[in-house]
C-alpha cells in the first residue's frame, strides 16, 4: 500500500506537481519581468525577485473588510490556486508528458485555467468598494470575450487529430507542426492567452492607472499572494499548452524550455510594443476578428479534411 | 524541545525579515505639496533609476503597499485622508516623508492652514531633505530605511518580553 502511495504522492507534490509548478511559475514570472525591462532599457528584478514578493505577502497582516462575505473573501483565491494547480496534472508540464490523462482532459484543463479568473471577478464583486466592482465587470466582460476565440483555437489541432486528449493531440502533431497548417489559430490562442493573463495590452481588468487594482484591491497578504501565485502558474500552463498543441508537442526538457521560452520572448515583446485597449476595443477585437478568423480556419480544416479522405 | 521551537521561529523570521527587505511595495501621497517632490518622485520610477532592481514597485491600493511616501506639509483638509490612508495600509507599515516640507512644514510652516510635519499627525520612520530631493536621495533614504529594521534578535527579545 505505501510503495503505491509514496510516488503518488511524490508526483503531486514535488515533481511534477506542486513545489514545481510554483518554482517554474517563479522562474518565468522573473523572464517576463526581466526581459520587459531590457527591452524598456532598465535593470529589471532580481533573480529571487518573485520569491521575495510571494514571501513579504504571506508574511503580510491580512484584514477582511467590511460589507464583505467573509467566507467567500478567504476562500476564493483557495479555489483559484486550487485550480491553477489541478489544471497542472493535465498538462505536459517540463516535457515529461502530463502526470494523468483521459479522454477529454484538454476541455477540463481550459476550464480549470478559467477557474483563476472567474474567481478574480467574483472576488470583486464581493467587496464592497467602487474600484474592485469595476474590475470584477471588466474581468467578466474580458472572460466572455476572449474565452470563446481561445477555445476555439485550441480545440483546432484537437480536431485534425481526431481526440481531446493532451498527449494524443501532441503525438499526431510531432510530426507536421499545428503552428504551419494553422497559423491563425496559433496567433488567436497566444492573444486569447494574454487576453486571459490580463497583461498588456488586455489589463484593462486590472488597471492600475485608472482603477488602482481592479478586483484584487481590497486583498492583502496571504490573499493577495495566493492569487499572485495562481496567475503566474497560469503563465507557464497556457504556455506549455500553447507549446505542446502547436508547435510540435513537448517531449524533453530541454525541448521544454526552448518552445516555452520561445513562445514567452513573443508574448513579452506584444507587451511591450502595444498600449492598454480600452475594455471595448478588446471585446470588439476578440469577436470581431479572432473569433470570426478562427471560424472562417475551421471551415478550411473541415473541407481539407473532406478532400483527404 | 524549547530550543529547536526557538531555532526554527528565528529562523522563520529571518526569512519574513528578507522577504520584507526585498520587497518593499510603495505608495504615493501627497498631503499638500507643491509638487516638486511628486515629480521627483516619478522620476524616481522612471527607466533611468529603475527601481526594480531593489525590488520597490508603485501600487495604486493602500492594501498592497509596505511603504508610505508623503510629500508636503499635512494641510488641514489632507489630515483626515492621510489618517484614513494610514490605517487602511496593513502590517508591517512604514513611513517616509520626502522633502523639507514633509518634515518639518518648510516654508509652509507657521501657515494658517497646515500642521506642520507629517510626524506632527502619523509616526515617520525615514526622513528624508530636500527641496526637492533628488531621485538618488530618495532610493538613498528608502535603502536606509530598510537596512534599519531591527535584527531578529531584537525582535524576538521584544516579543518575549
Amino acid at each position: 500500500m505505501m510503495g503505491t502511495i509514496l510516488p503518488v504522492l511524490a508526483s503531486l507534490l514535488l515533481f511534477p506537481g506542486g513545489l514545481t509548478v510554483f518554482l517554474t511559475g517563479m522562474a518565468y514570472e522573473w523572464m517576463n519581468r526581466k526581459l520587459l525591462a531590457r527591452f524598456q532599457t532598465r535593470v529589471g528584478p532580481r533573480w529571487f525577485q518573485p520569491l521575495a514578493d510571494v514571501i513579504k505577502l504571506l508574511a503580510k497582516e491580512e484584514v477582511v473588510p467590511e460589507d464583505v462575505h467573509p467566507g467567500l473573501f478567504t476562500a476564493l483565491p483557495v479555489v483559484a490556486l486550487a485550480g491553477c494547480l489541478t489544471a497542472a496534472l493535465y498538462v505536459p508540464l517540463w516535457g515529461v508528458g502530463p502526470l494523468y490523462n483521459f479522454p477529454g482532459d484538454l476541455i477540463v484543463t481550459l476550464f480549470l485555467l478559467s477557474l483563476l479568473t472567474l474567481c478574480l471577478g467574483i472576488a470583486g464583486a464581493n467587496t464592497f468598494d467602487r474600484f474592485s466592482l469595476v474590475g470584477a465587470t471588466r474581468a467578466f466582460t474580458q472572460l466572455f470575450s476572449y474565452e470563446a476565440p481561445f477555445l476555439l483555437a485550441l480545440l483546432g489541432p484537437a480536431f485534425v487529430a481526431g481526440s481531446w486528449q493532451i498527449d494524443e493531440i501532441m503525438a499526431s502533431g510531432a510530426a507536421r507542426w499545428v503552428i504551419l497548417t494553422q497559423p491563425i489559430g496559433f496567433i488567436v490562442a497566444v492573444i486569447g492567452l494574454i487576453g486571459k493573463l490580463e497583461l498588456p495590452p488586455f489589463d484593462a481588468p486590472e488597471a492600475e492607472t485608472e482603477i488602482v487594482a481592479g478586483s484584487l484591491t481590497e486583498y492583502s497578504g496571504r490573499g493577495l499572494a495566493l492569487f499572485h501565485m495562481g496567475k503566474i502558474i497560469e503563465l507557464v500552463l497556457g504556455i506549455t499548452l500553447i507549446a505542446a498543441l502547436y508547435l510540435g508537442g513537448l517531449y524533453s526538457p530541454l525541448d521544454f524550455l526552448i518552445k516555452t521560452i520561445a513562445l514567452l520572448i513573443v508574448i513579452v515583446i506584444l507587451e511591450a510594443l502595444f498600449a492598454r485597449l480600452r475594455i471595448d476595443q478588446s471585446v470588439g477585437l476578440w469577436w470581431r476578428y479572432g473569433t470570426l478568423l478562427v471560424l472562417l480556419q475551421w471551415l478550411g480544416t473541415i473541407f481539407w479534411k473532406g478532400v483527404a479522405i | 524541545m524549547d530550543g529547536s521551537r526557538n531555532h526554527v521561529i528565528r529562523t522563520l523570521e529571518t526569512v519574513k525579515r528578507w522577504g520584507r527587505l526585498n520587497s518593499p511595495w510603495a505608495l504615493h501621497f501627497n498631503t499638500g505639496s507643491c509638487n516638486g517632490c511628486d515629480i521627483e518622485i516619478l522620476a524616481t520610477l522612471t527607466p533611468r533609476y529603475d527601481v526594480e532592481r531593489f525590488g520597490i514597485k508603485l501600487q495604486g491600493s493602500p492594501r498592497h503597499a509596505d511603504v508610505l511616501l508623503c510629500t508636503g506639509p499635512v494641510t488641514r483638509q489632507a489630515h483626515d485622508r492621510l489618517l484614513r490612508i494610514y490605517a487602511q495600509m496593513h502590517e508591517p507599515k512604514y513611513v517616509v516623508a520626502i522633502g523639507s516640507c514633509a518634515l518639518s512644514g518648510g516654508v509652509f510652516a507657521d501657515c494658517y492652514n497646515t500642521l506642520g510635519g507629517i510626524d506632527q499627525v502619523i509616526p515617520v520612520d525615514a526622513y528624508i531633505p530636500g527641496c526637492p530631493p533628488r531621485p538618488e536621495a530618495i532610493i538613498d533614504g528608502i535603502v536606509k530605511l530598510l537596512s534599519s529594521l531591527q535584527p531578529v534578535e531584537l525582535q524576538m527579545e521584544k516579543e518575549t518580553v
